[in-house]
């Protein structure tokens, strides 16, 4: 093993970490305001692909990615103003069973529209082939990604924390009657923040679509690392989500080129380490 | 007149009830019906294979017209989710409670391996198709058989015609599937390669369903392989298929996938994806059989697309077990399984002959080269079959399978 082994494998965790980070960032979004975990996050990354591969045909592959934004982010707000609001009053169990509900019904509907068979989807032309990074060759597209995904997490970070809107999404993740009683519309920011949560996984799903391929149960793949994220970063934290997620990231790469089988089995020793030695999260608060 | 008494009311009701349900168990214990059960897998890595797999058995049960020794066929599935435990509890649970003697299944050696010693204690007839060798090796009974190649015959016709058109590639790297599966292959893999000289510069396993494969990738480029050889299986192929050309590996590199399923991952491949793409197979929808033929014509008159390895390996068992039951006149497991033995005859890969010390089906495999998008003659005209042969067999000395017991 040389410098420029472990450069690629640390590449390619923070590529991957990236990925996690923006699922997680979305997942907290949503916990946060919310309490409860969306299992529908992993099935809405799938289908922000298949839109992509769709949607690419017409409009090219950032045409093709905005609309996965778009669709899954529009999509998620039918899903919190039709179905999630309707069950806020009643106990969090409904609310789960409602994501996994729709979680099993958006499986099958990506199997009934674009089938059961898996689909390849290219990178933009200009995005394919290797770049010299010194110490090692690397695919131009996977460190588009990467700076894609960074420009979109801080970005999220700086929205949530600089903004406006962000204190009133952080009012009322920290105290959902408290925020409604000053006069905010706390309806409106759940829906807008379930469509922003939702969003980005669609674009996760869009972005990595030419890195995995497109496959119906492509979700079900990311969504325990997603959880991972949240959980050891720290519930609703965005700052915890974002560190979390280039840590596993990392850990499942270096893993993998030091021994192979133990790659997935060392994200959850991950988690669980973390959970022991700080409950509430490496940023989460008690 | 007569009224009816509390006493009457029941017992009248009682033998009403018992004679509806003795009804069926009568049907069944007079074994009226064929009941043969696919277990096949429909969630979990496999997912995706399972419906394909169902598609070939009803095709091949489809084509007996539900029929066989006049009787009438019930075809039922399970779900094995890809999973050992799943896979036997609900083969255990069919036996049970449909009376199914007949199994063919699952899809995945490791989920096999299972299976057949769950066959093995209730006698039912099992026949499978997979890499694994020890289902016709060290895990050998009566009543279990293999469908595909031995792995040995496979990797030898794979690797000694890969070399025989590329005499120069001695560097290969292997990405291993870490079970059963990936273990029988990449051990026959090493072996053929012996051989030809090759020198094996790197060789990683991985899980079933690893979907993360830029950091074996990274590894396998840093050894400057002239074959990056996939020992893998479902989604894990079409996954580091698509890593190694976004490094930049392949098409530079010989991409060898030496047990693939050919058509299914071809059609989720893009065609700049499949260049320098070499499979080894059991089943393509070219192989030039009357039977193969046969069966391309109906799967594609159905479902539009030319099947691969997956349906033609579920038809292809269930139509050599619906042939067996004729020869013997019998669908009790011990006479398939005796009409079975020694069997040479004319099937989905041509000759076959069931050999009766391993229960191994001896049969032909197939090496394919995909083609460049520009020699595709149409849209599913994905490759050339390079070599088909059965041969090497595999020597008595090297199968574990010694004793093969009794009924």
């Amino acid at each position: 093993m040389n410098v420029a082994f472990f450069a690629g494998a640390i590449l390619n965790g923070l590529v991957t970490g990236m990925l996690y980070a923006l699922m997680g960032v979305g997942l907290s979004l949503i916990l946060g305001l919310l309490n409860i975990p969306n299992f529908a996050h992993g099935v809405l990354y799938a289908l922000g692909a298949y839109v992509m591969i769709s949607a690419g045909k017409a409009f090219g592959f950032l045409g093709g990615a905005l609309t996965a934004l778009a669709v899954v982010g529009l999509l998620g707000a039918v899903i919190e103003y039709f179905g999630v609001r309707r069950l806020y009053r009643v106990h969090s169990d409904y609310i789960l069973l409602l994501s996994f509900g729709l979680s099993l019904i958006l499986t099958e509907s990506i199997i009934l529209v674009w089938g059961p068979v898996g689909i390849t989807s290219q990178p933009p032309a200009f995005l394919t082939g290797g770049i010299d990074l010194g110490v090692t060759v690397y695919p131009k597209y996977r460190l588009a990604v990467m700076f894609i995904t960074t420009a979109l997490v801080l970005g999220c970070y700086l929205f949530v924390t600089r903004t406006r809107y962000g204190a009133i999404l952080r009012a009322g993740i920290e105290d959902k009657d408290m925020a409604a009683a000053l006069g905010i519309n706390i309806r409106r920011v759940f829906t807008l923040t379930f469509a922003v949560g939702t969003g980005l996984a669609g674009l996760g799903g869009a972005l990595m679509s030419p890195v995995r391929g497109l496959l119906p149960t492509m979700g079900i793949d990311i969504l325990p690392f997603a959880f991972v994220v949240v959980v050891l970063g720290g519930l609703g934290s965005l700052p915890g989500a974002i560190l979390a997620g280039l840590l596993v990231g990392v850990v499942q790469s270096l893993m993998t080129a030091i021994w192979a089988p133990g790659a997935d089995a060392s994200v959850f020793a991950l988690m669980t380490l973390g959970i022991i030695a700080r409950p509430q999260g490496l940023l989460g608060r008690r | 007149m007569s009224t009816i008494t509390r006493r009457h009311f029941l017992t009248t009701t009682i033998a009403a009830g018992t004679g509806l349900l003795g009804v069926p168990a009568l049907g069944t214990a007079q074994g009226k019906e064929i009941v043969m059960l696919g277990i096949w897998p429909f969630t979990g890595a496999f997912a995706d294979v399972g419906p394909l797999l169902d598609r070939g058995m009803r095709l091949a049960i489809d084509e007996w017209n539900n029929k066989v020794i006049g009787r009438p066929i019930k075809y039922i599935t399970r779900d094995d989710e890809t999973k050992a435990s799943s896979a036997t509890r609900r083969m255990e649970e069919a036996i049970d409670s449909e009376g199914v003697k007949i199994v063919i299944g699952p899809w995945s050696s490791g989920m096999a391996l299972a299976c057949t010693e769950v066959a093995k204690r209730r006698k039912v007839f099992y026949y499978f198709s997979g890499g694994t060798e020890d289902i016709a090796g060290k895990r050998c009974h009566r009543y279990a058989f293999n469908w595909a190649a031995s792995p040995y015959t496979a990797m030898h016709v794979v690797v000694d015609n890969y070399m025989r058109l590329n005499p120069t590639h001695k560097r290969w790297y292997l990405f291993v599937s870490d079970f059963a599966f990936g273990w029988s292959v990449e051990k026959y893999t090493r072996e053929a390669g012996s051989h030809h000289g090759i020198e094996f510069v790197g060789a990683d396993r991985m899980p079933l369903g690893t979907r993360e494969y830029s950091g074996f990738v990274s590894k396998a480029a840093a050894a400057k392989p002239d074959v990056l050889c996939l020992l893998n299986a479902g989604q894990d192929v079409l996954v580091s298929i698509r890593e190694a050309h976004n490094f930049g590996l392949a098409p530079k590199v010989t991409l060898l996938n030496s047990w693939g399923v050919g058509t299914e991952d071809f059609l989720q491949l893009d065609p700049k994806t499949r260049e320098n793409f070499w499979v080894g197979t059991n089943a393509y929808y070219g192989m030039n059989t009357p039977v193969a033929k046969k069966m391309t014509e109906m799967y594609q008159a159905k479902y539009n697309v030319p099947p691969g390895y997956a349906p033609c390996a579920a038809y292809g068992m269930t139509r050599l077990t619906l042939r067996a039951i004729e020869k013997a006149n019998s669908a009790e497991p011990a006479d398939i399984v005796k009409a079975l033995e020694g069997w040479e005859t004319q099937d989905w890969p041509g000759k076959v002959w069931v050999n009766p010390k391993t229960h191994q089906t001896v049969r032909d495999y197939m090496l394919l080269r995909c083609k460049k998008p520009d020699q595709m003659k149409h849209a599913t005209d994905f490759a050339d079959i390079v070599a088909v042969s059965g041969q090497p067999t595999m020597p008595d000395s090297m199968n574990e399978c010694k004793d093969i017991g009794s009924l």
